[in-house]
């Protein structure tokens, strides 16, 4: 059955350089097919470059950012607001996203929007103003190095109203640092890739939204008792209210209890003092909000307060699982309190959390084996714990001063300085790995070294199977679960929902196909969406290679297969390399890809025929 | 029993859940601005989430302010009878908490008729950050909460089965009165 409901099937199409707004219908081959959230993403980008011969520079004003929530965002259904940012990285040099929770997805589509796009470059640093119909683009010099907050308040000062969904960036996007966020509802973040940067590199400094109309839904009732199924289904599992209490912070004592929580930058998988930084710590002395995204009744979100000592005053949401591992136990940092400071840091000057903290840790390992010098310290000696020099190269990196200008370039800028640097950096293709150490699950190394955006875990977590399944689980069965979540997990960002209550609640992917049903009146089975959203993962894969990306280029880091665990329950763990090409060889096989790693040509051709514009 | 709607903000994680019920129990249509009920969010000085909710005065000020007499108190709640509004919208800028909206799309103010008596809001919200209570009840939450920021008590630390426990207590006969 064809697309009854679900889009407003229209794009605002920006061009900063012009300031001309379009308007674009969309066609319902292009909504069908690809949905919504990356699958628009990744199929505007494929068009944008393949027009330009895939020539394209992230910084320059021809590189293509699309902002995209998806059909059920801002309905009733559990944690609908999600919103992907799509472009070329500046980070990596490849196609990249992000996406973001909070409210601004929601509002975006309340202002009758199915996605937006942004190209060129304003002439001065400029926010763009969506108030429902109405799109103004509003020159306000007067943010030019701004935290994200401090542009936030004045930005609605400036509106004359509060009510307003803000996405931001701070000075670290404006001056060019390669992995800057984009900050929306105070700390939700399209935190990965450099959305930020391009941003910055655009001129823009903010996007803000107000919108009021109402959601297209097909079958409302129909999707009201298919929510109420997965609500009650949530509110009734043993975790339910410990991920209210802890959110994502629960993590870190499983993490250093199996040995994968990234400490001394991944020297060790376990932190001796993590007590001082985990999920209880937060909650006896921090913790004094709850905070979720929209119609999120998990609140994985903690809003938390530092209330003595030197970061007195820290007020701030999170951090989660992700930003206290990486700013935490990666530097040897044992104080929630430091640990929080530097999270806000990150979030106000605009930087992903996750790279910050894993190119201090390479830092600190590099002064103390002599790779880097005092002198490149700027005389200003970095050491595991040291939570104030920590805090300082945060500033340095996000206002690029001293050795801040190299860290600000990420992992190729480092090793252009320091090449010896390339066994202490923990990263794939120029994204820095998340904060899950991947010696001890070889189907977690395979997961970021085929990861179409670097070395993130959200596109295969699945190390938490691997981890428990040990060594009864065949090579085989590895290649295949990592396959599963890549082809699934596209299909949470398309919907433009949360992945969250399926990973951690095991709320059934079957409901999805049901929700998706019910808003678009398009009776499609989970079978037929798992397609649709395994040739997004196939199309990015293929814009990567087109890009430049070859076997290579799916490699894993040096101290992955080279540097064993050196405490803690997975102590001498690695990867072995030999066995890491034969998985290697076996994902491309059931990929159908050749030994190069390159996706047959149909999948070129899939894509050729469809035009996002309605006729 | 007299019965009210109340907002613990100390539990409201800001999900939105009860504007978007609201919206689609009032107006059978997804959208969260057409609620009775918003989450107000403020950050970082103060650190606020809290569902804006109509406390259904028995001397109303929306009701004051109308010009026509279209709001009334009758025994359970501030009804609006739509047929005399003239959507002059005087009644959602007289409410001293906000707790009156409009919408471009909507001829008349939302206003919260608490469902007929069963606040749809109050049963989806999953933080348990609204609560419909009876009269008496309203300020139990902060009794609790606060007790200890005012009152003088005295604790011990303890062990039992295993697990860290505290009791706090007042030690009678001790203190100058």
């Amino acid at each position: 059955m064809s697309l009854r409901s679900g889009y407003f099937k229209k794009s605002l199409q920006v061009d900063l350089s012009t300031g001309e707004f379009r308007v674009r219908k969309l066609s319902d081959e292009f909504l069908e097919r690809y949905l919504g959230g990356r699958g628009f993403g990744a199929k505007l980008l494929w068009d944008h470059l393949v027009a330009r011969d895939f020539r394209i520079d992230p910084l320059g004003p021809d590189n293509l950012l699309v902002i995209a929530p998806g059909p059920l965002t801002g309905t009733y259904l559990p944690s609908s607001g999600k919103c992907s940012f799509v472009s070329v990285s500046p980070q990596t040099g490849i196609y990249g996203d992000s996406s973001i929770g909070g409210s601004l997805g929601v509002e975006l589509r309340q202002a009758g929007w199915d996605l937006l796009t942004i190209e060129g470059r304003a002439t001065e640093l400029s926010i763009l103003w969506i108030d429902d119909e109405q799109t103004t683009l509003l020159p306000m010099p007067e943010l030019e190095g701004k935290t994200s907050l401090e542009a936030e308040g004045m930005i609605k000062e400036r509106l004359g109203t509060h009510e307003v969904r803000v996405a931001v960036i701070g000075p670290a996007g404006e001056n060019g640092v390669r992995f800057a966020c984009v900050n929306a509802d105070w700390s939700r973040n399209a935190g990965r890739l450099g959305m930020g940067t391009v941003m910055g590199a655009k001129n823009l400094k903010a996007i803000v939204v107000r919108g009021s109309g109402d959601l297209p839904v097909h079958d409302l009732k129909g999707l009201m008792a298919e929510a109420e199924i997965a609500f009650a289904y949530m509110r009734q599992h043993k975790y339910f209210k410990m991920w209210q209490r802890e959110g994502l912070m629960m993590v870190v004592d499983y993490a250093s209890a199996a040995g994968i929580l990234p400490t001394h930058n991944f020297k060790d998988g376990t932190f001796p003092r993590v007590g001082q930084i985990n999920g209880e710590t937060m909650l006896n002395s921090h913790k004094i909000g709850d905070s979720a995204c929209f119609a999120c009744p998990m609140s994985c979100g903690n809003i938390c307060l530092v209330k003595q000592g030197r970061y007195v005053g820290t007020v701030t949401e999170g951090p989660e699982y992700e930003s206290c591992a990486m700013l935490g136990s990666n530097l040897g940092i044992d104080d929630y309190a430091v640990v929080l400071h530097a999270n806000q840091l990150c979030d106000e000057l605009g930087m992903d959390s996750i790279t910050t903290g894993s190119l201090v840790g390479a830092v600190i390992e590099g002064y103390e084996t002599g790779v880097i010098s005092l002198a490149d310290l700027d005389d200003q000696p970095v050491s595991w714990g040291d939570g104030a020099a920590v805090v300082a190269l945060i500033h340095k990196i996000a206002r690029r001063e001293g050795i801040g200008a190299t860290l600000a370039d990420g992992a190729p800028g480092v090793l252009r300085r320091w090449p010896g640097m390339e066994k202490l950096l923990v990263q794939v293709k120029g994204l820095e790995q998340s904060a899950y150490d991947s010696r001890a699950a070889s189907s977690m190394a395979l997961a970021y070294a085929t990861s179409d955006i670097g070395a993130h875990h959200a596109r295969a977590w699945t190390i938490a199977k691997e981890v428990e399944l040990g060594e009864n689980w065949t090579d085989e069965e590895r290649v295949d679960e990592v396959i599963y979540h890549q082809s699934l997990r596209p299909l949470f960002d398309m919907l433009g929902v949360c992945r969250l209550p399926w990973i951690e609640l095991g709320l059934n992917e079957e409901h999805y196909a049901r929700f998706y049903s019910a808003v678009t009146g398009r009776e499609v089975g989970l079978p037929e969406l798992l397609a649709q959203s395994d040739a997004i993962f196939q199309l990015t894969r293929l814009i990567n290679n087109r890009l430049g990306m070859t076997r290579r280029d799916d490699s894993l880091p040096y101290k992955v297969r080279a540097c064993p665990i050196q405490t803690g329950p997975t102590a001498g763990r690695v990867i072995d390399p030999e066995n890491f090409e034969h998985l290697l060889d076996l994902y491309y096989q059931k990929r159908g890809w050749d030994a190069g790693g390159n996706p047959p040509p149909e999948i070129e051709r899939q894509h050729a025929g469809c035009s996002p514009a309605a006729s | 029993m007299a019965r009210k709607l109340t907002a613990i903000p100390e539990l409201c994680s800001g999900c939105r859940i009860c504007e978007i019920t609201c919206a689609i129990e009032h107006f059978g249509v997804a959208n969260p601005k057409k609620s009775a009920v918003h989450v107000l969010v403020a950050y970082p000085h103060p650190v606020v989430r809290l569902p804006i909710v109509c406390s259904q005065c028995l001397a109303p000020l929306c009701a004051e302010a109308c010009p026509v007499g279209a709001l009334r108190r009758n025994e359970r709640v501030v009804e609006m009878d739509s047929m005399q509004c003239i959507s002059c919208m005087k009644c959602v800028e007289a409410c001293p908490f906000g707790a009156m909206y409009a919408h471009s799309d909507l001829d008349y103010p939302i206003k919260c008729d608490l469902c007929g008596g069963d606040p749809k809001c109050v049963q989806t919200c999953p933080k348990g950050a609204l609560r419909f209570i009876p009269e008496q009840s309203l300020g139990e939450a902060k009794r609790l909460n606060n007790i200890l920021s005012y009152t003088h008590m005295k604790e011990i630390e303890f062990t039992e089965k295993g697990e860290p426990r505290t009791i706090r207590y007042a030690e009678i006969g001790k203190e100058e009165l």
